[in-house]
C-alpha cells in the first residue's frame, strides 16, 4: 500500500520503452496532446482540490501520516516532473548489443579499446599476382551494338584492363591512400578501420565540429578523399560557408575494405549504427554531425534514430522511403497534372516523371545485383574475389549507370567523363586486396531478409535536424513532401544542379557546400 | 488496404475479360545471327562431324587458376543459405584438381556422334544418336531433346540409351527413338549469336530448320528449363510437324483473376479450381512455396535478364566462381531443402564427375556470358508480354511433373495453354534436372506418352 504512488511511475516507465518497429501509443509532441491534457486537468482539478482541502482540514498528527504524507508528496512530485519531461520525449530505436567475432563471445575481460594507427601496405607478390590474373583474363565479345545495355562493354573493358596492367601504379595509389591517418580499433569483436582527418590549421574563432561520413556499396572510404580537404580546410579551397570547420571521420563498414568482416550472421545497419556510435564515443565525441549516401544513408539514419541526443545534424545525399501506399499511389497519379495539390515542386515533376519509366522500369533494370546479393551473396561474389577483371566490370558498371543513366548508350559507359581510371581502379583495388567483395554483398542479405522494403524504422521517424541534397542523376528521386513522412525535421532540401549517386566522389564541391550550408543553419537554431 | 485489394481485383477482372488465348500459329522467325552483314552467297548447309577436344595447355591453365583460387570463409552455420558454401567448394576444387580426369570425360562425351552445321549464320552443335539395333521393318522415331540453363546436351547422356535401346534397359521396345540433342546457340559448342534479339522463338526456328535438314518431317520434342520454352515455341511454329510435345517443366506467364483466386482459396476449395490433392500438397502454403521461393531463387534470373555481360564476366575468368554459380543451382533446384546441408546435398543425386563435366563444357567453350544473354533476350520486355506467350499449343502434350521442381504448376493451369494434354503425371521423386537425376523415370514417362499418341494417332487430330 505504501508504495502505490511510487509504483505508478515505474509502470509507465516500462510501457514507454520503445521496441523496434513499435508504433506505440505515446504521442508526445503536438498541440492535440497538450489540448487533451488541458481538458483533463480542467475536469479533475476542482475535485482533487476539494478532497485535498478536506484532507488537510481533518489532518491529525500521527506516525502513519508522518510517513505517508511525505511519501505521497514525493510520489506526486515525481510524477509531475516525469510528466513534464515526457512531453518532449521522441521515439528511438533500441540500441541493443552484439558480438561479431569468431566463436563465442569471451565471458571475461573487457574488450581492447585501444586505437591503433595503421598504414595500408602492398607487396611485390600482391602486384605480381594481380598482373598475372589481368594477363590471363578470358574475354567474351559482346553482341553488335550492345554499348552498355547488356552490362559492362567487353571491348571497353579490354582498354581498362590494359591501363590497369600497364599504367596504373598501385604503389603510388597506396601512398595516396596513406596521406590521411588510418586507424584500427576493436568494437564488438571486430576490427573497425577508419580515417580521422583533423584540420591542420584552425583560424581563431572557428569551431571544429566532428563529422562522420559513411560510404556505401560498391564504394569505400576512398570516395571521400576529394571532399575531405574541402571540409577540413574550406577557406583554402575557395569555400567560405560560415564559421564551421570539420574534423572528419570516415570508417569502413564492417565487411568492407579494411574493416574486419563479421563472423556471425545478422550484421545489419542497426548493428553498424551502434558500432559507429561506439566509435565516435571512443574518440571522445558526444555530439557530432553525420553524413551518408547509399548504405551510409541508411546507417546514419539509424544512428539518428538510435541516439538523437548525440546527432547534431544528419545530412543525406540519398533518401530511402517506405513502400507505396494508396495515398502515395494517388499522389503519383495526380502529381503529373496538379503537382501543387500533392506538394510536388516543378523540379520534383521534372525528375520524377514519367513515373513508370523512372521509378519502375529503370529500377527493375538496375536492381538485378541487389536481388542476387540479397539472396545468394556467397555465390554472387565467389568469382569476383577470384577474377579482378570480373570484379572491376561488376563495380565499374555501377559507377557508369548510377552516375548518369544516359551513359548506358555509350560504348565506354561514359566512365572517364566524370572520373579518372586511377580513382576508379583504386576503389576496385580496395575490394580486391582486402577480399571484401563477398562480405560486402552479405550486407544486402542481412538487411533485406529482416526487412524487405527497408521500412521498419520509417515508422519510428527521424527527429534530428536533417539536410537533404537531391542529386539529379540519383537512381530514384524522393520529393521533399515524401521525405517529410520519415524525416520530421528537414532543415534544408536542395536540388543539386548536377551529379549522381556517388556524390562525394563526383561532385565534392557541390556536396561540401550543401553540407556546410546545412550545418550553418543547424548551428543557428 | 481494402480499397487497394478491390482496385487490383477490378483491374484483373477487366483484363481477364478482355484477354483471350488465341489459336493461331507462331510465325517462323528467320534471321541472320553471324558476324557483320549476311553474305549474298547461299549458306553452307553441310553437316560436319565434330569431336570434343582438349589440350595440355587448356588443362594446365585450368589447374593454375584452381591453384590460385581465392576463397572467402562462410559465416558460421550458414550451410547453403547464403549461396554455395566455400568450405565445401574447396573440397570440390580439390577433387577437380586431383581426381577429375577431363581427358577421360572428353572420351565419354565423344562416345555419341556429334556434328555441326550452319543455320542462320551460326554453327549449331548437336548430338545425333541412332538406335544400335532396329528390329526388322521398324523405324526409329526422331526425338529432339532440348536442354536449359545451367545445363547442356550432356544432361541427356544417361537417358539417351534408355530411349535408343529401351529393350536392353528393361523398357519395352515398342517405341525406339533416334535422339537429337542440340546445344542452344550461345551454349556449349554452338556458336553464340552476334546480334541482339536471339530469343526462344529464334532458337525454335533454328532447331526446326535443323530437324528439316536432317530429313525429318515428323518428330517428337522434349524439354525442360529453356528447353520447355523452345519446344513449346517449336510446337507453335510447326504444329503439323510435331507429333508430340513432352515437358518436364511447365510455366505460365499469363496470370489472371482465376489464378489469383485459386492461390487464395485453392487450399480450401481445391475441387473448385481443378486442383488435385497432390497439387495442393505441392503448392501450398503458397507464400512459402510460391512467392518466397520465386523471390529467393530468382536473383540470378534478374541480373542475367538485365546485365548478362557484367554477371558472366568474372565467371568466364574464374573456374571456381563458375563452379560455385552453377553448382548452387544443381543443389537447390534438385531439392530446396538441400540449402540446409553443409554440402548442399550435391553428391546425393549426382556424381562429382558428372557435375564437373557439365561445368567444364561451360568453361572450355567460354559460353557463360552468351548463355546468360538468353535471359535478357527473352525477358527484357517483361514476362507475359510476348506474342508467343499469348498463343496456345494444340499439339498432343505430355507433362511429367516432378515434386522438387522449383515451382509446381497444376494441370488446371497448364491446360489453359496446352489445350491438348494427353498425359499429366505426378512423378514420385526428382527435381529440375530430370533427365540428369532420374533418367529412368523420365524415359518411362516419355515412352508412355508416345505410346498414347501413336496408339490413338493423336497427332492427326491436333485437339480441335
Amino acid at each position: 500500500m505504501d508504495d502505490v504512488a511510487g509504483a505508478v511511475p515505474e509502470k509507465r516507465h516500462r510501457g514507454r520503452e520503445s521496441r523496434r518497429g513499435d508504433t506505440g501509443t505515446v504521442s508526445s509532441l503536438g498541440a492535440a496532446a497538450r489540448q487533451a491534457r488541458a481538458d483533463m486537468w480542467r475536469d479533475v482539478l476542482p475535485n482533487a482540490w476539494e478532497s485535498i482541502l478536506s484532507r488537510i482540514r481533518s489532518f491529525e498528527y500521527s506516525q502513519k501520516n508522518a510517513v505517508l504524507v511525505p511519501a505521497a508528496a514525493l510520489g506526486v512530485g515525481g510524477m509531475l516532473l516525469y510528466w513534464l519531461r515526457s512531453g518532449h520525449k521522441i521515439k528511438t530505436i533500441d540500441m541493443g548489443d552484439g558480438w561479431w567475432g569468431p566463436g563465442e563471445r569471451p565471458l571475461k575481460g573487457k574488450e581492447d579499446a585501444s586505437i591503433r594507427p595503421f598504414k595500408i601496405e602492398t607487396s611485390d607478390k600482391e602486384i605480381e599476382d594481380l598482373h598475372q590474373r589481368l594477363d590471363r583474363f578470358r574475354f567474351t565479345p559482346h553482341v553488335e551494338g550492345a554499348a552498355f545495355h547488356y552490362g559492362f562493354n567487353s571491348t571497353y573493358l579490354r582498354k581498362v584492363v590494359a591501363y590497369w596492367r600497364n599504367q596504373f601504379d598501385w604503389r603510388k595509389q597506396v601512398e595516396v591512400l596513406n596521406k590521411y591517418p588510418h586507424f584500427h580499433t576493436t568494437i564488438e569483436g571486430i576490427d573497425i578501420h577508419f580515417i580521422h582527418v583533423k584540420p591542420s590549421y584552425v583560424p581563431h574563432g572557428r569551431a571544429v565540429r566532428p563529422l562522420l561520413l559513411v560510404h556505401g556499396w560498391p564504394g569505400s572510404f576512398y570516395e571521400f578523399y576529394k571532399i575531405i580537404p574541402l571540409l577540413t580546410e574550406p577557406a583554402k579551397h575557395g569555400l567560405n560557408e560560415g564559421d564551421v570547420v570539420f574534423e572528419v571521420i570516415c570508417p569502413s563498414i564492417p565487411g568492407y575494405g579494411f574493416s574486419e568482416a563479421p563472423h556471425q550472421k545478422e550484421f545489419d545497419s542497426i548493428a553498424t549504427a551502434r558500432i559507429f556510435h561506439k566509435l565516435m564515443n571512443r574518440l571522445g565525441f558526444r555530439e557530432y554531425y553525420i553524413q551518408g549516401g547509399d548504405w551510409g544513408s541508411r546507417i546514419t539514419t539509424n544512428m539518428a534514430q538510435m541516439l538523437p541526443q548525440s546527432v547534431k545534424g544528419l545530412h543525406l545525399n540519398l533518401v530511402f522511403i517506405a513502400r507505396q501506399s494508396l495515398g502515395r499511389l494517388i499522389c503519383i497519379m495526380l502529381g503529373a497534372y496538379v503537382p501543387w495539390l500533392v506538394g510536388f515542386t516543378r523540379e520534383d515533376v521534372r525528375r520524377f516523371y514519367p513515373y513508370m519509366q523512372k521509378n519502375v522500369y529503370d529500377l527493375l533494370r538496375e536492381s538485378g545485383y541487389m536481388h542476387i546479393q540479397a539472396t545468394k551473396p556467397d555465390t554472387a561474389g565467389c568469382g569476383l574475389n577470384d577474377s579482378p577483371v570480373g570484379l572491376a566490370a561488376y563495380i565499374l558498371e555501377k559507377f557508369s549507370t548510377w552516375t548518369d543513366k544516359s551513359f548506358l548508350r555509350q560504348d565506354d559507359g561514359g566512365l572517364e567523363s566524370k572520373y579518372s581510371l586511377d580513382e576508379l581502379l583504386t576503389n576496385v583495388m580496395i575490394y580486391w586486396v582486402t577480399s571484401s567483395i563477398v562480405p560486402s554483398m552479405r550486407y544486402y542479405k542481412e538487411n533485406f531478409s529482416k526487412d524487405p522494403d527497408l521500412s521498419a524504422h520509417n515508422r519510428v521517424g527521424v527527429y534530428v535536424p536533417t539536410g537533404i541534397a537531391a542529386f539529379p542523376q540519383e537512381i530514384a528521386h524522393v520529393p521533399r513532401v515524401w521525405a517529410k513522412d520519415v524525416y520530421k525535421n528537414i532543415i534544408t532540401y536542395s536540388y543539386m544542379p548536377r551529379g549522381g549517386h556517388f556524390a562525394a566522389f563526383e561532385e565534392p564541391k557541390l556536396l561540401a557546400q550543401d553540407i556546410m550550408q546545412f550545418v550553418q543553419k543547424v548551428e543557428q537554431l | 488496404m481494402l480499397l487497394e485489394v478491390l482496385l487490383v481485383l477490378g483491374t484483373l477482372l477487366i483484363y481477364f475479360l478482355f484477354s483471350k488465348k488465341k489459336e493461331e500459329t507462331l510465325p517462323f522467325k528467320d534471321g541472320w545471327w553471324g558476324r557483320g552483314q549476311k553474305p549474298l552467297t547461299k549458306e553452307d548447309s553441310s553437316i560436319r562431324p565434330f569431336k570434343v577436344e582438349t589440350t595440355e595447355e587448356e588443362l594446365s591453365d585450368l589447374f593454375r587458376r584452381l591453384d590460385q583460387a581465392r576463397f572467402t570463409e562462410p559465416l558460421e552455420n550458414s550451410c547453403f543459405h547464403y549461396g554455395t558454401n566455400s568450405v565445401h567448394l574447396r573440397k570440390i576444387v580439390s577433387y577437380w584438381k586431383n581426381q577429375f580426369n577431363w581427358k577421360k570425360q572428353v572420351e565419354i562425351l565423344n562416345k555419341y556422334p556429334q556434328f555441326k552445321t550452319k543455320i542462320q549464320g551460326l554453327d549449331i552443335h548437336f548430338v545425333h544418336v541412332k538406335p544400335p539395333r532396329l528390329p526388322e521393318g521398324r523405324a526409329a522415331k526422331p526425338l529432339l531433346m532440348v536442354h536449359g540453363w545451367p545445363g547442356s546436351f550432356y544432361e541427356f547422356y544417361k537417358i539417351i540409351p534408355l530411349l535408343t535401346d529401351p529393350a536392353s534397359h528393361g523398357l519395352g521396345d515398342e517405341h525406339i527413338f533416334e535422339v537429337i540433342c542440340p546445344s542452344i546457340p550461345g551454349y556449349g559448342f554452338s556458336e553464340a549469336p552476334h546480334k541482339k534479339d536471339f530469343n526462344s522463338v529464334s532458337a525454335a526456328s533454328v532447331f526446326y530448320e535443323l530437324m528439316l535438314r536432317l530429313g525429318f518431317n515428323e518428330f517428337y520434342i522434349q524439354g525442360g528449363d529453356w528447353g520447355w520454352l523452345i519446344c513449346t515455341n517449336l510446337a507453335q511454329i510447326a504444329p503439323n510437324h510435331v507429333k508430340g510435345l513432352h515437358l518436364n517443366m511447365v510455366s505460365v506467364s499469363k496470370l489472371g483473376l482465376t489464378h489469383l483466386l485459386s492461390v487464395l482459396l485453392g487450399q480450401y476449395f481445391p475441387g473448385l479450381f481443378g486442383f488435385q490433392d497432390e497439387d495442393v500438397r505441392r503448392m501450398f502454403p503458397f507464400l512459402k512455396k510460391g512467392l518466397y521461393r520465386i523471390l529467393s531463387e530468382s536473383g540470378y534470373a534478374h541480373i542475367q535478364a538485365t546485365k548478362p555481360d557484367t554477371a558472366g564476366c568474372g565467371l568466364n575468368d574464374s573456374p571456381v566462381g563458375l563452379a560455385a554459380y552453377i553448382l548452387e543451382k544443381f543443389s537447390s533446384w534438385t531439392d530446396i531443402e538441400f540449402q540446409n546441408l553443409e554440402d548442399g546435398g550435391l553428391e546425393r543425386k549426382f556424381s562429382l564427375d558428372d557435375l564437373l563435366t557439365n561445368i567444364m563444357i561451360y568453361w572450355v567453350s567460354g559460353c557463360i556470358v552468351s548463355s546468360m544473354r538468353f535471359y535478357k533476350e527473352n525477358l527484357q520486355k517483361g514476362i507475359g508480354t510476348q506474342k508467343h506467350e499469348k498463343l496456345t499449343v494444340q499439339v498432343p502434350t505430355g507433362i511429367a511433373s516432378f515434386p522438387n521442381e522449383i515451382l509446381h504448376i497444376p494441370q488446371a493451369w497448364a491446360k489453359k495453354k496446352y489445350t491438348n494434354i494427353v498425359s499429366f503425371h505426378f512423378m514420385p521423386r526428382g527435381g529440375h534436372f530430370a533427365a540428369f537425376e532420374e533418367p529412368e523415370l523420365l524415359a518411362k514417362d516419355i515412352l508412355q506418352f508416345v505410346d498414347k499418341v501413336e496408339k490413338e494417332q493423336l497427332w492427326k487430330k491436333k485437339g480441335e
